[in-house]
């Protein structure tokens, strides 16, 4: 008991001291910290608005030590096409990061645009990553698919030089969205780099259920149907800066368990080129982007005894698209107006009916002019021609505005 | 349709391999621009600067937006989800983080 006691009167003569110690000590560090750190800022704000006052720069260690950034991007649009109402539409889509510590990640982004009378609010992906080392990231939830390069890459409206996205992308030819877990990186080669990225996942479902999508993969199905789960990746190759080629692939079982499609098997594919260059002779960037798609689906019998009102419908399912683009910006000229516009061409196709009874095959070119705000803030206007086989065209006018943030 | 398609995909090719060096900007000019902005960033990896490695990798997919734009613990977070779309390298990483906060 009087040890006890001993004890605690020591402990009450120690704290003091060491409260003191260490009042001290922050009362030492933190006047250097601010003095450094509002130095820096002051002199950052006096290149750009020398007359603004500075506000009061608080210890960066009392924010604490994650990181949580809101990003992302807003967009406007108005959209006039043949044999269609013309509409304005918009869109708000907040990217969340936080960085938990310098090897952890999560990032998630919503999509939210208004629909009809209310608002619609999708969870677009959410995922967990992990830095295993210098040349392999792990990553597990719902994350961009990276077999298909469109989507992790160019998606966002800031990004994408024209106000639509190209066909074969998002029509059920690739996968956009994945519910897996990933591996990936990047590593050199002499004086190349190669990347690379595959995930296991949950997988698409086989439509068999109606005559227009029989045979069709629905990748917007996030639940699985059976226990096979899809294998996907890309593997990308850098020879020199600024030139990337890349094949990407997801191999799954679609078919629902217990079911005759159980062991139908299904193989997308994906090649892709991207060069973004500075041209001297041209004054400007360059960009080209390109990207094509196959879809296979091994032969199956759809609606087998009639009962659906379509079948028996044997086939083998086979779809391709693609796109082709082109952009031109003069970023070296003198002239400020000159310098931020762009300029932009795509060729994109689509063939999606396996059955022969679903959507024509279809062929667009569009034609763009974009101005640039900031570097991240644009104008966009664009005509496209459109023209499903055997039907009458969609050409249409789109502008747009988005920025990114 | 799919003759076309084997065309296209043959002139973009050739577009590719035969514009290389005539759209290149001359070394000379390279050599200029590398001069103006040395001494932002001793940062390096396989012989490029941070700056080069940020150009490179960021300008592949959309505009570079000015290292004033964020605050450093901003780049950092941006940076590392930039590692996971674009693959680039942990050292690719650093070295574009360094030259982003020196660069202010």
């Amino acid at each position: 008991m009087k040890k006890e006691l001993d004890t605690l009167k020591k402990e009450r003569e120690v704290a003091p001291r060491q409260k003191d110690r260490e009042s001290q000590s922050v009362a030492d560090t933190a006047p250097k910290r601010e003095t450094a750190e509002g130095q820096a800022i002051a002199d950052v704000h006096r290149q750009v608005a020398p007359e603004v006052t500075l506000p009061v720069v608080q210890p960066e260690g009392l924010l604490g030590t994650t990181k949580l950034l809101l990003a992302g991007w807003a967009d406007g649009m108005f959209e006039a096409r043949n044999g269609q109402v013309s509409t304005f539409s918009a869109s708000f889509d907040p990217i969340f990061l936080w960085e938990l510590t310098p090897k952890i990640l999560f990032d998630s982004r919503l999509e939210i645009d208004p629909s009809g009378g209310g608002t619609n609010v999708n969870l677009v992906n959410a995922q967990i990553s992990y830095l295993l080392n210098d040349y392999m990231v792990l990553g597990a939830g719902e994350f961009f698919s990276p077999s298909n390069v469109f989507v992790e890459r160019f998606e966002p409206q800031w990004i994408n030089k024209l106000p639509d996205r190209p066909l074969a992308i998002y029509h059920g030819i690739l996968p956009n969205i994945s519910v897996g877990v990933q591996a990936r990186g990047g590593f050199p080669i002499g004086s190349t780099r190669v990347d690379y990225a595959f995930y296991v996942s949950n997988g698409p479902v086989l439509n068999t259920f109606d005559a227009r999508s029989a045979g069709t993969l629905d990748f917007n199905s996030y639940t699985d149907n059976n226990d096979n789960k899809a294998v996907g990746g890309r593997v990308g190759f850098l020879p020199i800066p600024g030139v990337e080629v890349g094949y990407g692939f997801e191999t799954s079982k679609p078919g629902f368990q217990g079911t005759t499609f159980s062991r139908v098997q299904a193989l997308v594919q994906s090649v892709d080129l991207e060069v973004t260059r500075n041209s001297y002779l041209l004054k400007g960037r360059i960009n080209l982007f390109a990207q094509y798609a196959w879809s296979h689906v091994d032969h199956a019998v759809y609606d087998p005894d009639g009962s659906l009102g379509f079948g028996p419908l044997a086939f083998t399912s086979k779809q391709d698209g693609g796109y082709a683009e082109l952009a031109y910006r003069p970023t070296k000229l003198d002239n400020d107006f000159l310098r931020n516009l762009e300029m932009i061409f795509r060729w994109d196709h689509l063939s999606r009916d396996p059955s022969g009874r679903g959507d024509p095959e279809e062929t667009r070119w569009t034609l763009g002019l974009n101005y640039w705000l900031s570097p991240s803030t644009v104008l966009k206007a664009a005509y496209e021609w459109d023209q499903p086989k055997g039907e009458r065209n969609r050409n249409a006018l789109l502008i747009q505005t988005a920025m990114g943030f | 349709m799919i003759a076309a398609r084997r065309i296209f995909s043959v002139l973009v090719l050739l577009l590719v391999s035969t514009s290389w060096s005539l759209f290149a900007e001359p070394k000379t000019n390279r050599k200029a621009d590398d001069k103006s902005s040395s001494g932002v960033s001793n940062d390096s990896y396989r012989g490029l600067s941070g700056e080069e490695l940020w150009s490179n990798n960021c300008m592949r997919c959309h505009n570079i937006r000015p290292p004033t734009m964020y605050s450093d613990a901003q780049w950092d977070v941006i940076v590392h989800h930039m590692r996971l779309r674009a693959n680039i390298t942990g050292q690719e990483q650093r070295a574009i983080v360094a030259f982003l906060k020196s660069a202010k």
